[in-house]
């Protein structure tokens, strides 16, 4: 025996050993917690490192100029797709491809041969398509076109610039009138081109290029007409890339829009002023796809114009927004080519580069007083060409970083007004078949349909669970709860995908053809089974020869599938008698309520289903947990246990449901293959019962395949991620944190 | 006298002064022959299962006095105490025969509302047990699950009872503040508070002062000799001693036995059964 506290050699291995042990044990456990914990901030930090580029502002490289420019005017300047090759065409020289790296002359070529005439006009056509229109002195048109050939000699990219020209000249006018301003696209087989000459007299000719089968010829059919603004003078015209709307401008600041469809007549659509307050239009230019054009002014500022239709077909130009403004007069707007995102110059030196739908300025930056004449963005958009204007008169060249110009946050939440729409609207459309496409990223109706579905599988969920958590653990004899709580804590394992399958499968269908059926079970079913208690009551004794004991409930069992039958009966008869067989057809035909297949009432009570454990699980456990001494103490105060059931054991257990609620909410609000199955994941936003919708983690699902790594869609969705992460941590936290202080508040119970 | 010498001897173990209860409640035994009685107990017989728990009692309790049921643990004063507001039925197992009649009324008739006698047979348990709502809530409960709502009456209803527990003078300015903030003593005391707020013809007391101090433990017996005036009161002890001070009778029952029922003072100082001066004298239990 030995009385000391301290390791003897006699207990040494043993005390050791059981040292050691505890001590590996607390390491493990330590090691466990702090793993789960780490997962979790792993998590949080993966999904804010990928969407954090999309609030982070562009930036642009240091310019890098070239060789100074002989005197005249450059005229256009551009960049192949990989910005390897620029070409810039001069006024008198013609054109040139370059090296953008070296500068070197890559081909040189004239548009002109004869040199009895000089280039007056130019313009560019659609940005795609590449298609440059240039007027000349004695009244011809000549359409090129710069094609880049790319080959791979010693697997090494290499490019090959050639200029097209792809018509004879054209002659517009017989008088050889100076062409002094020109418009025009060339698209496949069909070519417009708007020239005004020196007064303000417009032609509109329409080519077309037929091709015979037979005879390699082929023969171009041309179609015109004429416009004439008597005393009024044009400074710049543009027809966009459909070939169905001219916009001229005049010098007084009125816009007007003409429809080119038939270019032999062509018809007055709307005419605007363009210009605000003493201000002067300088240019405007249209954004990728043709649809909307951006105006510049003398005092700044920007804004986006397109043509909206409304009730009765007719357009009229519509200013849609307006950006921050530059410092100085606008000198020149370059649209990007795939997305609707602009650069801007101005005379005080500034560049700025916007994005049109998310309403933003990604970009602005001085350039020491230059000024930029002339300006184009690359294909990719990662680059700017400039020539700059007196005196300095040099081509240079500058890097951009932009990836994600159209995220803001009102680009995501707020209500935009897209090209071509009638109004600003609440749309989720990441992809489309063409390039030109503008993406509509708001996350409204994606997390208006999160909500959509909580809020209905809530209303089916929240009265089923927590009633049959008091009535289990209140009212139920210990035998039958025994059966009943672990039965529908096991349903919480029913994989999610299967409750999808059979409501979107099985339940959608059947509740369109048995929509009265199932709306009249609601009011049948209460009814029979309070009609049943009663009956119950008063039944002799001496009849209820079985002693059932607590099993009382089981008598419901026939009497709710004779309520459901007899729905479903007069439910069909209601159908065929009232609603010619289909309530659902009649709906929509009469009332003018939509009804899809697989709506929010399919969703709600699959989801419902799928949350009803938790909810029940935890809320029963809460009721459960009400101290008996206060039960007891109700009885004994001569309450019945309806009233003790209402007044002390839900008051006393309502923390806990509550927290039990906040995590079935928890669940629904991340619930993603019911609503991926049973809903037709349209991303709507209506209150409707009878439509669908799409929930922000459907949508992912749905998208994340297709979105292409690090783009902005595909950010976007790790954004959509994020919310969804986040809206289920603050409602789990809320839980816990409600039932922490539940805990402390009844631990003297 | 030499039984009051023979119990204040015992008296330094609970370290109260109990003098002034003693001097009044002898005043009170005189009348004991002529009380009406209250409760009847007619053969009653409990089983849970099969294990019968009470034996064949029969007990008169007299009105506005107080019964005290003594025994060791497992004798079935509780249980028994339990019968006379039925708080039994809540046990699914338990079986009853025999008769319990509260003013001649058989209270195991079937057409009894159950509801209805406990609001009769007030109960006060153990551990004090109030809910979780404010101390005017837990007070005006049981008026309120009557169907009783006005503010006046409810107020009135609520203060009576308060100073009838002795209670107002400490919460009389915190009667919205929750009763689950109050002490061990405060919360038996508004317990019983909430029991006599509906004013029940009996009080039954299944050991109020066992999980009290020592104070609060005076403050309940000296509670309880008040509520005698008013109230017909059974309560169950395991203190000998809170037997001898409270209560004008005394029961002592073992292994589900009633062994002996009697004058207090007779019955601790000449117990007619050997079992019973057995066990006040400390040989078992």
């Amino acid at each position: 025996m030995q009385n000391s506290l301290l390791i003897t050699e006699e207990n040494r291995r043993f005390e050791k050993f059981r040292l050691l042990k505890d001590r590996i044990f607390s390491y493990v456990m330590g090691l466990g917690g702090v793993a789960v914990i780490a997962a979790i901030t792993l998590i949080f930090v993966f999904l804010f490192y990928s969407v954090f580029p999309l609030f982070t502002e562009a930036t642009v490289g240091d310019a890098k100029y070239y060789a100074h420019e002989s005197s005249d005017d450059i005229l256009y300047l551009a960049l192949e797709e990989y910005a390897e090759i620029g070409l810039k065409v001069k006024s008198s020289s013609g054109y040139e491809f370059f090296d953008t790296s070296s500068g070197d002359s890559l081909l040189t070529g004239k548009i002109l041969s004869e040199n009895t005439s000089s280039l007056t006009a130019f313009a560019r056509g659609d940005l795609r398509s590449r298609v440059l229109l240039l007027g000349t002195s004695n009244g011809y048109v000549r359409v090129l076109r710069p094609d880049y050939a790319i080959s791979y000699p010693n697997d090494l990219r290499k490019i090959t610039p050639t200029m097209t020209s792809l018509f004879d000249p054209v002659l517009v006018d017989d008088s050889f009138a100076p062409i002094r301003l020109i418009a025009g696209q060339s698209v496949e087989d069909e070519t417009t081109i708007v020239t005004v000459s020196s007064d303000a007299d417009v032609s509109i000719l329409g080519l077309s290029v037929e091709s015979s089968f037979l005879e390699e010829e082929v023969s171009v059919s041309i179609e015109r007409s004429d416009l004439n603004f008597e005393g009024k003078t044009i400074s710049q015209v543009a027809v966009d890339v459909e070939q169905r709307n001219l916009y001229v401008l005049f010098s007084d600041g009125m816009l007007e829009l003409y429809d080119v469809t038939d270019k032999t007549a062509p018809s007055l659509i709307d005419r605007v002023k363009a210009a605000t307050g003493g201000a002067k239009v300088t240019t405007f230019e249209f954004l990728s796809g043709g649809l909307s054009i951006i105006i510049g002014d003398t005092a700044g500022n920007l804004s986006q114009w397109f043509p909206v239709r409304d009730k009765d077909n007719i357009y009229s130009l519509v200013r849609i927004r307006e950006f921050a403004p530059m410092e100085g007069s606008v000198t020149t707007i370059a649209a990007e080519y795939d997305r609707k995102g602009f650069a801007v110059g101005d005379s005080a030196g500034n560049f700025a580069i916007y994005h049109a739908t998310a309403e933003q300025r990604v970009y602005f930056g001085v350039r020491e007083g230059s000024v930029a004449s002339f300006m184009s963005m690359s294909p990719r958009a990662d680059a700017v060409i400039f020539g700059l204007s007196d005196p300095d008169r040099k081509i240079g060249i500058f890097e951009v970083y932009n990836e994600h110009p159209e995220v803001s946050f009102s680009a995501l939440w707020n209500s935009v007004w897209y090209e071509s729409r009638q109004e600003p609207l609440f749309i989720w459309q990441s992809s489309a078949s063409n390039n030109d496409f503008e993406p509509k990223f708001s996350l409204t109706p994606l997390a208006y349909g999160t909500l959509k579905a909580t809020f209905y599988s809530m209303l089916f969920a929240i009265p089923l669970a927590v009633l049959g958590a008091i009535y289990t653990a209140y009212f139920m004899t210990p035998r039958m709860r025994a059966v009943v709580k672990p039965s529908l804590e096991i349903m919480a394992a029913l994989p999610t995908v299967i409750l999808g399958f059979l409501a979107g499968l099985w339940l959608a269908p059947l509740l369109e053809e048995k929509l009265p059926g199932f709306t009249l079970a609601l009011l049948v079913m209460p009814l029979l089974v309070i009609l049943a208690a009663y009956l119950w009551n008063r039944i002799p004794e001496s009849w209820k020869r079985f002693n059932l004991e607590g099993w009382e409930a089981l008598v419901l069992v026939p009497v709710l599938g004779l309520a459901a039958w007899l729905s479903l009966i007069m439910g069909d008869f209601i159908q065929v008698t009232f609603f010619n067989g289909s309530l659902t057809h009649w709906m929509s035909t009469e009332m003018g309520i939509t009804y899809d297949q697989r709506n929010s009432l399919v969703v709600g009570m699959a989801i419902g289903f799928a949350v009803i454990p938790t909810i029940f699980s935890i809320s029963e456990d809460a009721v459960f947990g009400v101290p008996r001494s206060l039960t007891m103490g109700s009885l004994a105060l001569g309450a019945t246990a309806w009233q003790t059931a209402l007044r002390v054991v839900l008051l006393t257990a309502s923390p806990g449901i509550f927290s039990a609620i906040m995590i079935g909410m928890g669940r629904a609000v991340g619930e993603t293959m019911i609503v991926l199955m049973a809903t037709g994941n349209t991303p709507i936003m209506d209150l409707n019962i009878f439509e669908g919708f799409r929930a922000l983690s459907a949508n992912i699902a749905v998208e994340m395949p297709e979105a292409e790594v690090a783009s902005t869609h595909y950010r976007i969705l790790f954004l959509a991620a994020l919310v969804l992460f986040l809206v289920t941590f603050m409602v789990n936290t809320i839980a816990e944190v409600v039932r922490q202080r539940l805990r402390e508040k009844y631990s003297s119970l | 006298m030499n039984v009051e010498s023979e119990i204040r001897q015992e008296e330094p173990k609970v370290a109260v002064d109990v003098s002034s209860i003693r001097s009044d409640s002898t005043d009170d035994s005189e009348q004991t022959g002529e009380s009406p009685i209250s409760i009847e107990v007619n053969d009653l017989s409990l089983f849970y299962g099969e294990a019968q728990a009470l034996n064949q009692i029969n007990l008169r309790v007299p009105q506005k006095k107080v019964t005290a049921f003594i025994g060791p643990s497992g004798c079935g004063k509780s249980t028994l105490l339990r019968c006379f507001n039925r708080m039994n039925d809540l046990i699914n197992t338990v079986r009853i025969t025999g008769k319990i009649k509260l003013l001649g009324e058989d209270i195991f008739d079937p057409a009894v509302n159950v509801a209805l006698l406990r609001r009769r047979v007030g109960m006060v348990f153990q551990k004090p047990n109030p809910f979780p709502k404010s101390i005017y809530d837990n007070v005006a409960y049981g008026l309120r699950i009557q169907g009783s709502y006005s503010k006046r009456v409810l107020d009135e209803a609520v203060e009576k009872a308060l100073k009838a527990s002795a209670l107002w003078e400490e919460v009389k300015d915190r009667l919205n503040e929750s009763a689950l903030g109050l002490s061990g003593g405060q919360q038996q005391r508004l317990v019983i508070a909430r029991a006599i707020a509906i004013e029940p013809e009996v009080l039954l007391l299944d050991e109020p002062a066992s999980a009290l101090d020592p104070i609060s433990t005076l403050k309940i017996e000296e509670l309880i000799f008040e509520l005698k005036k008013d109230y017909t009161i059974v309560i169950v002890t395991h203190n000998m001693q809170q037997a001898a001070r409270v209560s004008d009778y005394t029961a002592f029952m073992y292994l589900g036995d009633l062994v002996e029922f009697g004058d207090t003072k007779n019955l601790f100082t000449t117990p007619e059964k050997k079992q019973t001066e057995d066990y006040i004298t400390g040989r078992y239990g």
